[in-house]
Parts: structure tokens; C-alpha cells; sequence
């Protein structure tokens, strides 16, 4: 699994692959690894699919009582704190690596991570799952403050196509789903596209690269 | 993990008019990190005869120097190639000789008789040799190409026709085995002409 997160003003980038392995079996190879939890707050999830799903589930319900109570929009930070407690306190039963990201009208765009632990983290940028360790020279080096949104998802595609490339447990397609104030849009790049993605506005990254060297 | 899925591998070898297919996937990996893309597996003994090694990525290529340099020796003693039931045999002794400590690869076996009828076998690690009609197949992938082969086969294919199947069998299982993949590699073996083929698949 790869999955990742960056947040821009005014929303955030969420983005996965699409396959689930049993050992070196691909038992799903157009999984959906970007959940809903509420109208402007999803989540990706790493490790194991049964936990992943029923922490999603259970916070999805738990989210959607506050938010009803509450008669206003949840602040990403309180699912991200829900996601937190399910995680800790079940820290020994659970293999559950989960990434939140979402906009609220309070804060904007938030990415917060929550890795096996139960810690958390609000980041400007997240990555998780086995795929994410071949790609964070490849992000350190990309990221750059103030992105705009298709400076993001360009972002998060190029590192997902490169994850995908040298991790055997990620694969299919890349999943985006872009969350702002004005709604939710969900992509998927498929097939000979994932290789493009490594490739797309390659000049625009290189001047940028270029510009910080020169920076110092 | 086990040791014969540590590099993955994908492997088969089909029977047609003729002519046989031998192909294999193009991946290296450490276990699910992949390494290299251009990994050889489908060795040359002589020009009717093509031998596949699925399995540990250093066997595979150790297995293959010691049956090159033995028919190199076949060569200059007896002044022609070697037959291929003859060099099958010769595969399954120098396995079984490893019985207690083997040599962690599964071979395949592919070539043209005298006659031109194609020959296709495979053996397990320790040299059991398992001759077959229509095709074989080997490597982490086994299980999928085995279905797909079965599916998709039909016997007596022409070259171009037998190309197309092998091809799309070995891809359509790869796309379901984490550690196999990056591509493909075909070689069409006829009486008189030998086709190889890159095939491009997913590289994920």
C-alpha cells in the first residue's frame, strides 16, 4: 500500500493505490483505500484491511452523531482525535495505519497523521503504508510550501506512480480525491497514465528543484 | 517468506504447430522491493534449445552456467547438440544430485526434436520431470498461469496465433502475483527462425 496526503490552501490532496495483497497474492487490485467519514473529512487506510475498516466504521458513526448534535460541520482535528483514541487504546490488537484529511470551515485544509502507535500529527504533508518508504527522498524533494491544488494532485501522482513502481505490495490504479470548501472531486489514473504520471510537468518540478538550490 | 518467492519469477512454455513459446517476466526483487526490470531467466543451450529457470535468482543463474558448460562438454565429445529429452534428463540428474541441499529453482525445458515436433518438460526442485502435451509453467506466479493456460490454450497454434496466447496468459497472471512482473519476454522457436519478443505490461 501507498498512500498519502498534502494539504493547500483552501483544502486537501488525498491519494492511494489500489491493491490489497494476500502475501504475494493480489486478492484486489482496484481497492478503495479512501473512505468517507464525512461530507468534507476522508481517510486513507494502511495495514490490515479488517482493522482498517472497522476503525473507519466506527468513527464514521461516531462522527456522525457529534456533527448532528453539534448542528455544524466537524472539525477535521476531532476525527482525526476519535481515529487517535480507537487506535491507542487498541494498540495491541490493531495494525492500522491511517492518514485524515479533510477541510473545515474553522482551520481550511488538514492533513493529520495517525501511524500503528496511536500517535498524532498534523503535517503539511503525509505518507504511509509499505510503499511509502521508496519515495520520501523523492517527496523531500519535491514539496514545496504554497502549492496550488494542481500543483498538488500532480504531486501526489508522481509519487504514488514512483511507489508503485518499486513496491510489490502497491499496484492498480492511483486513487485522488480532492476535498475543498467547494465539494469533493474523486479521479483515478489507470493503466499507461500511472507511467505519465511519473513524468508529467517534470520541467515544472525541475525549475522548482533548481530555484531552491539557488536559494541555498 | 519462502525462499523460492524471495526474488519472484513467472515462467511458461507452450506447444504449437510446429514451433514451441518459451516467456518469462522481466522482474528482480528483494521481496516485495523490486530491484531490477531486465532479469534473464530463458537461456539459449543451442538454437532449437531453450531452457527456463523460475526460483532463487542466484540458482538461476548458477543452474544455468553448469548446463551450459555440460553441453558445451556434450558438444565437443559427441560433435553435435544435444536432443531435448536427452538435456531434460541431464537437468533432472544434476538436480537430484543436490536431493539433500537443492538447487532452489524450478526449471522448464523447451525445444525441437529432429523431426521438428516440439518437446516441452518441466522438473520440480529435485529433478522430477513432468513432460506435458500443451504447456508448462513455473515460478511464484504458478497457480494463475495454470488457469490462465488452460483456458486460453488451444493446440496446434500457428506461430503468430501461439505468440498471442502465451502472452496474454503470462500478463493476466503476473497482474495477480505481487512479485512477478515488469514486463515480459517472449521467445517463438521454429525449425527455421527464433522470434523474441519484448512484451509491455503493468510496471507496478
Amino acid at each position: 500500500t501507498t498512500i498519502m496526503a498534502v494539504q493547500f490552501d483552501g483544502g486537501v490532496v488525498l491519494g492511494a493505490d489500489s491493491r490489497t495483497s494476500t502475501g504475494s497474492y493480489v486478492a484486489n487490485r482496484v481497492s478503495d483505500k479512501i473512505v468517507p467519514i464525512h461530507d468534507f473529512i476522508w481517510t486513507c487506510r494502511s495495514g490490515s484491511a479488517a482493522d482498517t475498516q472497522a476503525v473507519a466504521d466506527y468513527v464514521k458513526y461516531y462522527v456522525d452523531a457529534h456533527s448532528m448534535e453539534l448542528g455544524r460541520l466537524p472539525r477535521v482535528r476531532t476525527v482525526a482525535n476519535l481515529m487517535r483514541k480507537i487506535c491507542y487504546n487498541n494498540k495491541d490488537n490493531l495494525m492500522a495505519g491511517l492518514i485524515v484529511g479533510g477541510w473545515d470551515p474553522y482551520e481550511g485544509g488538514q492533513v493529520y497523521e495517525i501511524p500503528l502507535g496511536g500517535t498524532i500529527m498534523r503535517q503539511k504533508f503525509a505518507l504511509g503504508g509499505s510503499g511509502s518508504s521508496y519515495i520520501y527522498g523523492l517527496v523531500d524533494s519535491y514539496y514545496r510550501e504554497g502549492m496550488t491544488r494542481e500543483e498538488c494532485e500532480i504531486f501526489v501522482k508522481k509519487s504514488i506512480s514512483h511507489a508503485m513502481a518499486r513496491d510489490g505490495s502497491s499496484g492498480g490504479v492511483i486513487r485522488i480525491t480532492t476535498i475543498q470548501s467547494t465539494g469533493v472531486q474523486r479521479q483515478c489514473i489507470l493503466g499507461s497514465d500511472v507511467c505519465m504520471a511519473m513524468r508529467w510537468n517534470h520541467d515544472y518540478f525541475y525549475h522548482g528543484l533548481n530555484q531552491r538550490l539557488k536559494d541555498g | 517468506m519462502s525462499i523460492t518467492s524471495y526474488n519472484g519469477s513467472a515462467l511458461i512454455a507452450m506447444v504449437g504447430k510446429n514451433c514451441f513459446a518459451i516467456a518469462s517476466d522481466r522482474r528482480l526483487g528483494v521481496q516485495f522491493q523490486t530491484i531490477a526490470t531486465d532479469f534473464q531467466r530463458i537461456f539459449e543451450i543451442h538454437e532449437t534449445l531453450y531452457v527456463g529457470l523460475s526460483g532463487l535468482a542466484t540458482d538461476v543463474q548458477t543452474m544455468y552456467q553448469r548446463l551450459k558448460f555440460r553441453h558445451k562438454l556434450y558438444n565437443l565429445r559427441e560433435e553435435r547438440n544435444m536432443r531435448p529429452e536427452t538435456f531434460a534428463s541431464l537437468v533432472s540428474a544434476m538436480l537430484y544430485e543436490k536431493r539433500f541441499g537443492p538447487y532452489f529453482c524450478e526449471p522448464i525445458i523447451a525445444g525441437l526434436n529432429e523431426d521438428g515436433t516440439p518437446f516441452i518438460c518441466t522438473t520440480d526442485l529435485i529433478g522430477a520431470k513432468q513432460l506435458s502435451k500443451d504447456f508448462v509453467v513455473s515460478g511464484t506466479a504458478s497457480e494463475s498461469l495454470y488457469g490462465a493456460c488452460e483456458s486460453m490454450y488451444k493446440p496446434d497454434l500457428e506461430p503468430e496465433e501461439l505468440f498471442e496466447t502465451i502472452s496474454q496468459a503470462l500478463l493476466s497472471s503476473v497482474d495477480r502475483d505481487c512479485i512477478s512482473g515488469w514486463g515480459g519476454i517472449v521467445h517463438v522457436v521454429s525449425a527455421d527462425q527464433v522470434i523474441t519478443r519484448t512484451l509491455k505490461g503493468r510496471m507496478d
